[in-house]
């Protein structure tokens, strides 16, 4: 379950102060897997930085039963500089998680991404393609009744993708996913309900089909 | 593989955190990261961060040092410099290093453990141990060429540098928080660092100058430090007038409380960009 209660958020820009999300209500129910869906710019990445905490509302609160993961597959987080093994014994540190158990997330990540020898370079001298492999690795390696996924789900070629589909569909199990797209297919596949952003307000479809059309009923307008 | 990730790492089973123990976590994590982008590199990285302080105090001591021997009475001139320069240095590297610490650790904030004010304590923990470190190499060498480098008053000294510390790290919040409206003014603070140099005192007396810019002079907190630090070294040196702890206490003070303040109303809105 996740509750947002009267949530606003706003930007300052050159041009004063731009309101994405106002006075926004919403409960979310457990156990729902949760496509968000709007026009550009009605506030979906807002709403999913919220989410994770990367930023804060002007007002209101968000409560949640679970845990919430931080945006799958991002790598702003890591550290050119320092190697792959690195940047995952600091993701655990920050989870306080320690000795064998470090250990043991360093292997899983290191058997995810499949980097080879690049596990222990700094990850400046990666390919973008490398870098979303560790990076989806460690979100993987950590389990939250959340998955915060912002767009990117297919990372790499085809036969990390088919890797990546199969242990995300495994941790579908136990978990649920906040998926942010403007793919309907994707969304029909994974979600069980759609929240359909729209100027400023938020309207949950308990039926992902009748959300779709209002989304695509709004974007043609 | 086991769907279940990891073992052991599965959110909710295991024990939570209390805010400090998460604090503390985070803190310690940020600190091996500091360090080890640094240094983890190359040995020749340490050798660079010595390279700049050993360079400030060669120059000068060989430049003013046969000039000034004989004017300062009761403090070798290396000594004075070294006490008066290091911690210029601290001051300046946790200011400048608290000021940027926001931009520069922006990809951290998306881990929601991770906030700006764990980076700004471990920055500053991991630069005072680096520059702790170069004062011990800059204080054996001296010893070595038979200085008498020990700080009579250690306690004393002791509480200048955390003084200094503070000051700087309050200072580097404020400044923090104005280049995050104004990101130009970077620059300008960077710039004032040369003046404020020259205007504390490091490679030369103050007490030189005439008395009505003395007083002046003396508004400057970093010119207390540096004059303090050398009255806390050496025995016989007898800090300028004008220098007042209590005035260093209340600058300090009141810059933490402006600097927080801020920090807390940045924290609120947290706008990243």
């Amino acid at each position: 379950m996740i509750r947002l209660d009267s949530i606003t958020k706003s930007y300052l820009t050159l041009r004063g102060r731009k309101v994405v999300l106002r006075n926004l209500s919403l409960e979310i129910p457990g156990g729902a897997n949760v496509g968000l869906i709007g026009r550009n710019g009605a506030g979906k990445s807002t709403l999913m930085r919220l989410l994770s905490t990367v930023e804060l509302p002007d007002s209101g609160t968000i409560t949640t039963s679970g845990t919430i993961s931080w945006p799958v597959g991002l790598s702003g987080g890591m550290q050119g500089g320092l190697t792959g093994r690195e940047n995952v014994k600091f993701v655990c540190r920050i989870h306080g998680v320690r000795g064998a158990g470090m250990r043991e997330t360093v292997r899983y990540v290191q058997d995810f991404a499949q980097i080879g020898a690049y596990f222990d370079q700094p990850v400046s001298t990666y390919s973008s393609g490398m870098r979303a492999r560790l990076a989806f690795g460690t979100s993987m390696a950590f389990d939250f009744d959340y998955y915060l996924i912002d767009e990117v789900m297919s990372v790499g070629d085809a036969g990390f993708k088919a890797k990546s589909r199969k242990v995300f569909a495994e941790r579908l199990q136990h978990s649920r996913v906040i998926i942010v797209s403007h793919n309907m297919n994707l969304i029909r596949k994974m979600c069980d309900m759609v929240v359909h952003l729209d100027a400023g307000r938020a309207t949950l479809y308990s039926s992902v089909d009748e959300g779709i059309a209002a989304y695509q009923e709004a974007a043609t307008a | 593989m086991s769907d279940r990730g990891v073992l052991g790492t599965r959110a909710g089973s295991r024990p939570a955190r209390t805010p400090f123990q998460i604090q503390r976590d985070v803190i310690y994590a940020l600190l091996i990261r500091e360090v080890s982008s640094k240094f983890g590199k190359s040995r020749a990285s340490f050798l660079w961060v010595l390279f700049e302080p050993v360079a400030h105090l060669v120059f000068p001591i060989v430049m003013f040092g046969f000039a000034l021997e004989r004017t300062l009475p009761g403090i070798d001139y290396p000594v004075f410099l070294v006490y008066g320069f290091v911690p210029f240095l601290v001051f300046k590297t946790i200011c400048l290093q608290t000021m940027e610490g926001a931009r520069v650790n922006r990809g951290l904030m998306s881990y929601r453990q991770v906030l700006l004010m764990d980076v700004f304590v471990a920055n500053a923990l991991a630069y005072c141990s680096v520059e702790a470190m170069v004062f011990a190499v800059v204080l054996t060498g001296l010893a070595m060429l038979g200085f008498d480098v020990l700080p009579s008053l250690p306690m004393e000294f002791g509480g200048v540098l955390a003084l200094t510390v503070l000051l700087a790290f309050a200072l580097g919040l404020l400044f923090g928080a104005l280049t995050s409206v104004v990101p130009d003014a970077k620059a300008v603070v960077r710039v004032l660092f040369i003046p404020l140099y020259f205007l504390s005192g490091i490679l030369f007396p103050v007490s030189r100058f005439p008395e009505e810019w003395v007083q002046w002079l003396a508004i400057n907190p970093v010119l207390h430090l540096v004059e303090m630090s050398r009255g806390a070294a050496v025995t016989h040196y007898v800090p300028m007038r004008f220098m007042s702890l209590e005035y260093l206490a209340a600058v300090t003070v009141v810059s933490l409380f402006i600097g927080l303040a801020l920090y807390r109303l940045r924290a609120l809105s947290r706008v990243t960009t």
